[in-house]
């Protein structure tokens, strides 16, 4: 059986919104299954549109940091979502963070799960390796 | 630059037939140890590695 790599989500920040898609691609490329799960400020990241934005003052300089990753190759967030999810990525939106943070099922990309703690944590004590990002 | 290299390779290598040998190039430094982990991971042949200045060249038996 394929390892198993699980990641939770907790922060919607540029750079907490990249992490997960680049190690999660790496380590499907590698074989593995991969799940993550989105969690309260992270939720907004499943949206049809997201936009991140680096974190605090920063923020200023999103525009300039994506440039530069597009020069290296590294595609735009939704871009990047949407190879993770052809590459059999799983991407689950936390049941009742959603509804705190206003997200709705139908704001969701297509795809995306709603996935309650208890249903991850199964996912998770099955898996390897667990990766909190926030 | 990473992840792009090894996503971009696991792609490839799909679209091959088992003993092929694919040649990799790559300009991210992070592949020099990431292209033979993949290869240790995936059980696929690292055969040869090359370097002229900032590129990598690596040449990998298909299992």
């Amino acid at each position: 059986m394929a390892d198993k790599l699980c990641m939770v989500v907790s922060e919607g920040t540029f750079d907490k919104a990249y992490m997960p898609l680049m190690m999660g691609t790496t380590a499907a490329a590698m074989g593995s299954e991969v799940h993550v799960f989105y969690t309260f400020f992270g939720t907004g990241l499943l949206k049809k549109v997201a936009k991140p934005k680096l974190p605090g003052m920063f923020r200023l300089f999103t525009g300039v940091f994506q440039k530069r990753m597009s020069k290296v190759g590294i595609p735009g967030h939704d871009e990047l979502m949407k190879q993770a999810m052809d590459m059999g990525i799983n991407f689950y939106a936390c049941a009742t963070t959603m509804g705190l943070m206003g997200v709705k099922e139908s704001d969701l990309k297509p795809g995306v799960k709603v996935l309650g703690a208890a249903a991850f944590l199964k996912l998770a004590g099955e898996s390897k390796t667990t990766l909190f990002i926030g | 630059m990473c992840p792009m290299p090894i996503v971009a390779l696991a792609k490839k290598v799909k679209e091959l037939k088992s003993g092929q040998v694919l040649e990799l190039l790559a300009d991210d430094v992070g592949a020099k140890e990431d292209v033979p982990a993949w290869c240790s991971r995936t059980g696929h042949q690292l055969v040869g590695t090359e370097e002229e200045g900032k590129l990598l060249r690596f040449y990998i038996k298909l299992k």
